[in-house]
């Protein structure tokens, strides 16, 4: 048994905890997240690279919710959307117990917001090299280009949802593409639809987007729409300093306002 | 105003106006009787802030070549800070239509204050040509007919 | 079914010389839901209101669209007309097709379809309307005026003499603020205090007035009609019911050096004291920092002197709360302190002091009975530096502002020094005279010609101390920037007014919002200067920036004004169209995520949280609420929250939705 597993155990057997949120060893060598409740059960848990999934999105389900003795293994994904679901109050304080890791793989017990604030802040923050490649791809491409690019992908959305389910901040009981008085957008998948679906979804999450991918790793169809999310996360960044999953209590990057904020294309 | 060369395109325009400045403003280029395009037609918010971006996804999807968006100049806002909200709103908005590829140029932004009803004349007619020079939204009408042609399937 | 009636007005020519009235009528009859379309030359006109009304009547319809001039011109005709007609008033909206259309642009087709557009787009609209009724919140007649500077005396008393409650708060022992220091006032040389202490008194004796000296906000909510004020009366260590202000225990305290900050620290006062002889209550507090019997634990000699048995060792802060319907920021302003002045000499020498304190050496009842005569030694200085701007205007040192009083004040004190001391010498050094008011201007040449005051255009570099007389080196900048060295006896600096101590706290308690100089901000910097941006909280006086005297007393009777009309009615109607969060069934109750982001974004602190609870009392979730009291309808919040939890009245999402659809599609 390892660390995590052992630590697993404890936690489970003090009979303070009755449930651990972690990963497991999934299919074609991907980790999975499970659900573990009995101490016996503890040696499925798996922390490694392989666990890149943003598993913060459990935390509020309803099932688990109202649950005060739970646990959750994070990875740095998990904890910066802990830290911006904190700041949009859909997690509260002394709900959960973190199990996050330091470089060197020591088991790090986090139990209030600010410790995890606190442990945020040592983490990085920007996109990963191949990420920033990807969206220098797309700005680098002439403006029929990109449409181009965004029209085909755009096209091949089936309007599952997979990206709003897998996003921590997509807690809306009900999402906008839902309502239909009026009818935001249009119910059946095409491009159109689907467009305005996605800016949509960019839109909302200005200043919310932590930049963990996990929307795109989701999409059965493999678009990659995390680049429009990322887009508002690195504009939000530049322009209003605010980045996601950092602080607890900042406000929202669109809450607010500086009168000084700088754009050059109002006439 | 009419155009010189009767063949040319005429953009179909919408103005999303605060109620305070702009719409004002507006009635003002009425009463001092100067004249601009006809292409432009105003909704009155009551302020800027009001404004959802997902309007101007409605407007887009009906077809509209270029929008207008204007209001009060900052610090004057009837209610003090609506126009800094839309202003950081736009900021975002803008930069990602850009970053999917739709021309900005496309949407005009503009400060007008209750006074200037010569600057709403030149606002519009500048937004005319520059949309007449864009030609139609083709792109986007393409997705619009895909669309229409899906909804009736 | 919508049965919505559509009115074209001509307006004489005005539409109709560029717009095909008839035609937009006809094509107009043709859109859904349209049952009459009719056009009219006049359509404001007797005549053309009745055309509207008896076809409300005839036809009974759910909406009205009048195309005719702006709705910020005859919005009100027409929605009366409609209301007297049976039809809610906002059921009736008016499509802006003149100055919008038939004057902007030449008689053309293109002009007569744009007209068409617009009414479409309306059409559409009121076909969302939704009956709307104005709401009405009440009002408790009781003003919390916060601040007993001149200022806060001349709005209470207004206020109380409209016939309304009013309950003063002030934090100082004694009312009266800065003006009851001042020795005689600009520009008529009048002295403050026989001006001020009648009014002082008339506060007292008010029978609407409730003073509350030595006192502060504890914390305020509610809003507009309704506050509810937490005061905190800090401890006295007196009973006030037995206290007779004899002034027995004052004369034999025995802590008798403490520098009064009455005095700006050229005269003492006692442990247990009232700040002025004219102080109003005239009671005593004890100042429990410097009282022997709270640093040691004995003394009581006052206690024992005391005839009647008021003081009281043990007594703690008490709180009262009001009711009230309106809050009146008057705390006045403060004037920087030495540190601001390392260059100066402020602090170090004790001849260099500021304003303030001069006005305290010409007061007849100040430390030197109105001799000037300075700190150190008590001599008459035989020449006195006066600096203006000291610290004001200066971007460097984060003032950028003029504080406005100290070119006049620094006049005045000059003037007094020379009546007082014919064969003394005043210098003032300024940057700019600025003396605008009624009779500033010519006070100010009094002070040049008549006085004889030396006038130097120049910044002060430094001022420093040699063989017991105080170096002030500066230049002309009059005498192309020649160096001047003034040997004086005396400097007074006229420090800049900055916010008073504590605003920035007080402005956050009551969601009022403050300038980067911590000075309360005004609803519009022109049309609403007593106002502040929240609702039914108000303003007046040094608060909001530094003013003189007749500009206070101004402000002050206008937030009175501002708040007795508000007082005038017992309900107060507000405009229907604000934001509103929306609910629905059970188990969701509201779309309302709960997430608070919107509560930043509004300007008018309108949004604050509510508690969905079940019959049991259990809360099962906690959503956003908006105070129709406090939102003006900006729909900020509106665009803003993703969930579209939140919508507004008037321009809801399907109203605004279907006009983007009407307009640019045709039928
Ligand atoms: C040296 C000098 C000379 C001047 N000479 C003249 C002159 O000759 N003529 C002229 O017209 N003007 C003169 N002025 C200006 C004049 O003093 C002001 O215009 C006037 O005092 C402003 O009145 P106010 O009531 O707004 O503020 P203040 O006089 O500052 O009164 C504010 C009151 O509010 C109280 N307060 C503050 N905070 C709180 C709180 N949180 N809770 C409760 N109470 C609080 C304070 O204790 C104070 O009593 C002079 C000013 C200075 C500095
Ligand atoms: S982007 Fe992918 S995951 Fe999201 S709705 Fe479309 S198909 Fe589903
Ligand atoms: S990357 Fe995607 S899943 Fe992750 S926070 Fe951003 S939008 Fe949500
Ligand atoms: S109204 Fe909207 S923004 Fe406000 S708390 Fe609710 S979900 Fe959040
Ligand atoms: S509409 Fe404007 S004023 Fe009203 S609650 Fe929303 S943001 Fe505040």
């Amino acid at each position: 048994m390892n660390n995590l597993q052992q630590k697993a155990q404890q936690l489970l057997e003090s009979g303070n905890y009755g449930l651990i949120v972690g990963y497991e060893k999934g299919t074609s060598g991907k980790a999975r997240p499970v659900f573990i409740r009995k101490a016996e059960h503890a040696s499925k848990l798996i922390f490694d690279e392989s666990c890149d999934q943003n598993i913060a999105v459990y935390l509020y389900r309803q099932e688990i919710k109202h649950n005060k003795k739970k646990v959750i293994v994070a990875n740095h994904h998990t904890l910066k959307s802990i830290v911006e679901l904190a700041a949009e109050n859909q997690v509260f304080d002394g709900d959960f117990m973190v199990l996050a890791f330091a470089e060197n793989g020591d088991i790090i017990e986090l139990n209030t917001f600010e410790e995890i604030e606190k442990h945020v802040a040592t983490l990085y923050h920007g996109l990963t090299e191949a990420e920033a490649a990807m969206m220098k791809k797309i700005e680098d491409m002439s403006l029929e280009d990109r449409w181009a690019f965004w029209e085909n992908e755009f096209s091949k959305c089936i309007k599952c949802y997979a990206c709003r389910a897998s996003c921590p901040m997509c807690y809306c009981p009900t999402c906008t593409v839902e309502i239909n008085q009026p009818q935001w957008i249009s119910v059946p998948s095409h491009t159109l639809g689907n467009l305005e679906w996605h800016v949509m979804r960019a839109m909302h999450l200005a200043g919310r987007c932590v930049t963990c991918g996990q929307c795109g790793k989701a999409c059965p169809l493999e678009l990659p729409i995390q680049l429009l999310t990322y887009k508002v996360a690195l504009d939000s960044k530049q322009f209003f300093d605010s980045v996601a999953g950092t602080s607890i209590c900042a406000d929202n990057a669109l809450a607010i306002f500086k009168p000084e904020d700088h754009e050059n294309f109002i006439r | 105003m009419e155009t010189n060369n009767t063949n040319s395109f005429e953009p179909k325009v919408v103005a999303f106006v605060c109620n305070w400045c702009t719409y004002a403003g507006a009635d003002l280029t009425g009463t001092s009787r100067i004249k601009y395009a006809t292409n432009v037609k105003i909704i009155r918010f009551p302020c800027t802030g009001r404004i959802d971006f997902m309007l101007l996804m409605k407007a887009f999807a009906n077809g509209a070549d270029g929008i207008i968006i204007s209001g009060c100049h900052p610090n004057d806002c009837h209610y003090t800070s609506g126009n800094f909200h839309a202003r950081r709103r736009w900021m975002i908005f803008r930069n990602l239509l850009d970053f999917i590829g739709v021309d900005v140029n496309r949407i005009v932004f503009s400060w007008v204050s209750a006074a200037e009803g010569a600057k709403w004349a030149e606002v519009v007619n500048e937004s005319v040509d520059q949309f007449r020079q864009l030609g139609p939204a083709t792109s986007y009408q393409k997705l619009i007919k895909n669309s229409e042609f899906q909804e009736v399937e | 079914m919508a049965r919505i009636g559509v009115f074209i007005c001509h307006c004489g020519e005005n539409i109709s010389a560029t717009v095909d009235c008839e035609k937009v009528a006809k094509v107009a009859s043709e859109f859904p839901g349209v049952t009459v379309s009719v056009d009219y030359k006049y359509m404001c006109s007797d005549p053309g209101q009745n055309m509207v009304k008896e076809a409300i009547l005839e036809h009974n319809l759910t909406g009205v669209v009048v195309s005719a001039c702006s709705p910020r011109m005859h919005e009100p005709t027409f929605r009366n007309a409609c209301a007297e007609a049976g039809l809610n008033p906002f059921l009736c909206e008016m499509a802006n097709i003149r100055e919008h259309c038939s004057w902007v642009h030449e008689k053309s087709d293109a002009t007569t379809d744009k007209a068409i557009d617009i009414v479409r787009t309306l059409v559409e609209k009121v076909k969302r309307n939704e009956a709307l009724a104005p709401i009405y919140v009440p009002i408790t007649k009781t003003a919390v005026v916060i601040g007993g500077g001149v200022a806060g005396i001349q709005a209470s008393l207004d206020i109380a003499d409209a016939g309304h409650k009013v309950v003063l708060v002030e934090r100082e022992p004694s009312i009266g603020g800065h003006m009851s220091q001042l020795s005689e006032t600009f520009p008529t040389l009048d002295c403050s205090q026989c001006i001020l202490t009648p009014r002082m008194v008339d506060v007292a004796r008010h029978p609407n007035i409730t003073l509350y000296t030595y006192a502060e906000i504890e914390s305020v909510d509610g809003s507009i009609g309704n506050f509810n004020v937490k005061i905190r009366l800090k401890s006295k260590s007196l009973d006030e019911k037995l206290c007779t202000g004899c002034g027995a225990c004052i004369q034999k305290c025995p802590v008798k050096k403490i520098p009064s900050e009455f005095e700006q620290g050229l005269g003492k006062r006692t442990a247990i004291y009232v700040p002025f002889p004219q102080a109003v209550p005239n009671k005593p507090v004890i100042d429990r920092v410097n009282c022997t019997y709270y640093i040691k634990g004995k003394c009581k000699v006052c206690e024992i002197v005391c005839p009647t048995k008021a003081i009281r060792f043990d007594q703690e802060d008490s709180f009262v709360e009001v009711q009230a319907g309106a809050l009146l920021l008057a705390t006045g302003f403060d004037v920087l302190k030495t540190n601001f002045f390392p260059e100066y000499g402020y602090g170090k020498y004790e001849d260099v002091i500021d304003g303030l304190a001069f006005e305290r050496l010409a007061s007849a009842s100040g430390p030197t009975k109105g001799e000037i005569r300075r700190p150190s030694d008590g001599e008459i200085p035989k020449k006195i530096v006066f600096i203006a701007c000291a610290g004001s205007r200066d971007p460097a040192k984060g003032i950028e502002y003029c504080s406005k009083i100290c070119c006049m004040y620094t006049a005045k004190h000059a003037m007094l020094y020379k009546h007082k001391v014919h064969e003394g010498t005043p210098y003032i050094f300024y940057m700019d005279i600025r003396a605008t008011g009624k009779m500033y201007e010519e006070f100010v040449r009094r002070a040049i010609e008549e006085d004889e005051v030396k006038y130097i255009r120049g910044r002060v570099s430094q001022v420093y101390e040699k063989n017991g007389k105080l170096i002030v080196r500066g230049v002309d900048t009059l005498l192309m920037g020649q160096a001047v060295e003034i040997e004086a006896d005396m400097v007074v600096l006229a420090t800049a007014g900055i916010a008073s101590p504590g605003s920035e706290e007080l402005a956050q308690k009551l969601h009022v919002s403050y300038d980067k100089h911590k000075f309360f901000s005004e609803a519009h910097p022109k049309l609403k200067p007593v106002e502040t941006n929240t609702a039914g909280i108000y303003l007046a006086g040094a608060c909001q920036s530094t003013k003189d005297i007749p500009e206070t007393v101004a402000a002050a009777s206008g937030a009175a004004a501002k708040i007795a009309g508000l007082f005038s009615n017992d309900l107060l109607k507000r405009d229907p169209l604000i934001a509103v969060v929306k609910k629905c069934a059970p188990p969701l109750y509201s779309s309302c995520t709960g997430c608070f982001m919107c509560i930043p974004v509004c300007p008018y602190q309108a949004i604050d949280k509510e508690e969905i609870k079940d019959r049991s009392g259990n809360i099962i979730k906690t959503i956003s609420h908006i105070n129709p009291g406090l939102c003006q309808g900006c729909g900020t919040c509106v665009a803003f929250c993703k969930s579209k939890s939140i919508d507004i009245l008037g321009y809801n999402h399907d109203q605004v939705c279907a006009e983007v659809e009407a307009l640019l599609n045709e039928w």
